[in-house]
């Protein structure tokens, strides 16, 4: 929830740049660890990149993608192992098929192809995690925040989260 | 039509009373002039009821998931309804021993509006039953795929060539006009889990405002769930009470995918074979 106050409280001022928020879906077995050695290397990269660690890129339902966006995020990367390499030896042969086909319509529909990206990153690619998160954070930060609805942005100051209500952690629905 | 209405009128009431089927399903006319609405007979006796004509738009595919708990299900079958029942065994939705299919050659449906023919007829390419117990009257040809396929995916392509800006714009006055009725998952044959993402309130997957968001949420997600088994038998975009281009998001789904993966047509056997439910470790990449 704090990622979506970030912005709302850069926006208000408006004098700052605007610093996008990029969700970074990275594999437990290589992304992950990858991200891993670039801070034990000392790599620096934009802080704007929240790395969300899964089981595997085949665990990353296109239904994150849209919700992540739908919440505040102005780009999704997905990051999995190379193919041939999945830990559980198929899942990133999935994921492309579908994430290929699932970025295709989100492009169709309208959205900038930059929004979206998915990359194969390794245990040992520290430095291909830092330069696609750079280039990543570089692009969205080019095309300006993610308005999903504009009708909506403008209402209720771009905290499209209101649209849908997390339910209270922990707390019955 | 008229040789095909009555034979579908005899074999039902012939089924009905052996008793091989407890029900069958086909066509009756509605209450406008022109229109036709299902119908689903369980006596002999109102055989007599069911109409065949250009006019019988809906598919019926579906409706045999809900009715086959009574017993076995007589249903008329055409190119797009046989398609459906193929996918839904496939989907392990319903068995083959559970249906009586009766063929229906077709040549193709007309709007009671505008009395032109259906789109979805136009880019038909499987105009006879591609699964059948038995054919009542003569095979029709099928127009030859390429001609089909540059009528099937003109409006993708056209849609493709605009802007980005355009393609946003357009899109999102579709989505916008979405009540989120869920009719188009209703009636679709390849829909069929019990349980679906948008009813799932604790997982919180679909929000219940209707605005922009939340709408092209339903709509991209629905279209990922069907994209490679649709049937394109373009139920979901008849029966959309806002008249929604589903099939242009379908389309999108079937042809991309069948440029990637080779993916074909779906619904010809019922072999459970998704393209995105399989893979090669050749294919293309563009990830690296
Ligand atoms: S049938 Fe049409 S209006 Fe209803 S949910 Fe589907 S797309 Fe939306
Ligand atoms: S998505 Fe539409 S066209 Fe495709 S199988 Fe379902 S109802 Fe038919």
């Amino acid at each position: 929830m704090s990622v979506v106050n970030d912005t709302q409280a850069a926006a208000s001022t408006g004098t700052e740049t605007f610093e996008p928020k990029i969700l970074a879906f990275a594999c437990h077995w290589c992304t992950y660890s990858g991200a891993d050695l670039a801070g034990l290397n000392r790599m620096s990269y934009p802080a704007n990149v929240r790395v969300l660690r899964v089981p595997c890129s085949g665990r990353v339902n296109p239904q994150y993608i849209l919700t992540a966006l739908n919440k505040g995020v102005d780009g999704v990367l997905v990051c999995g192992c190379h193919p041939g390499d999945c830990h559980y030896v198929s899942g990133n042969y999935y994921a492309k098929r579908r994430l290929m086909a699932f970025r295709r319509m989100l492009q169709y529909t309208g959205l900038e192809p930059e929004r979206f990206q998915v990359r194969w990153i390794s245990g040992s690619e520290a430095g291909k995690f830092r330069d696609t998160v750079t280039s990543v954070v570089e692009q969205v930060r080019e095309l300006g925040p993610y308005k999903p609805d504009p009708a909506l942005a403008a209402l209720i100051d771009s905290s499209v989260d209101a649209s849908n209500p997390v339910l209270p952690e922990g707390g019955e629905a | 039509m008229t040789a095909i209405q009555e034979s579908i009128q005899k074999r039902a009431a012939e089924l009905l009373e052996s008793g091989e089927v407890t029900q069958v399903i086909a066509w009756t006319n509605g209450r406008f002039t022109n229109q036709t609405s299902p119908l689903f007979i369980q006596n002999a006796a109102d055989a007599g009821k069911i109409v065949f004509n250009e006019y019988c738009v809906n598919t019926l595919a579906k409706y045999v998931l809900n009715e086959k708990i009574a017993g076995k299900v007589g249903v008329c079958v055409r190119g797009c309804e046989a398609r459906g029942i193929n996918r839904m065994i496939a989907d392990n939705q319903l068995k083959r021993e559970e249906v009586y299919l009766l063929g229906i050659p077709c040549e193709g449906m007309k709007d009671r509006e505008t009395g032109e023919a259906l789109d979805k007829c136009l880019t038909c390419t499987h105009k006879n039953p591609v699964v059948y117990d038995e054919l009542l009257g003569a095979e029709v040809t099928d127009t030859v795929s390429e001609e089909i396929d540059k009528v099937r995916f003109a409006q993708i392509e056209a849609i493709e060539g605009m802007s980005r800006e355009e393609r946003l714009e357009y899109f999102n006055n579709v989505f916008n006009s979405c009540i989120r009725c869920y009719a188009c998952r209703e009636v679709c044959p390849v829909c069929t889990c019990r349980e679906c993402f948008v009813d799932q309130l604790r997982a919180g997957w679909q929000g219940k405002q209707n605005n922009l968001n939340e709408n092209r949420f339903y709509n991209l997600i629905r279209v990922f769930h069907i994209g490679d088994r649709c049937v394109e038998c373009g139920e979901c975009a008849r029966a959309c009470p806002m008249g929604l281009p589903l099939m242009e998001l379908n389309r999108k789904w079937i042809r991309d995918l069948d440029e990637l993966f080779a993916a074909g047509e779906e619904g010809l056997s019922d072999e459970l074979d998704n393209t995105l439910g399989r893979y090669k470790t050749d294919d293309i990449e563009e990830f690296m």
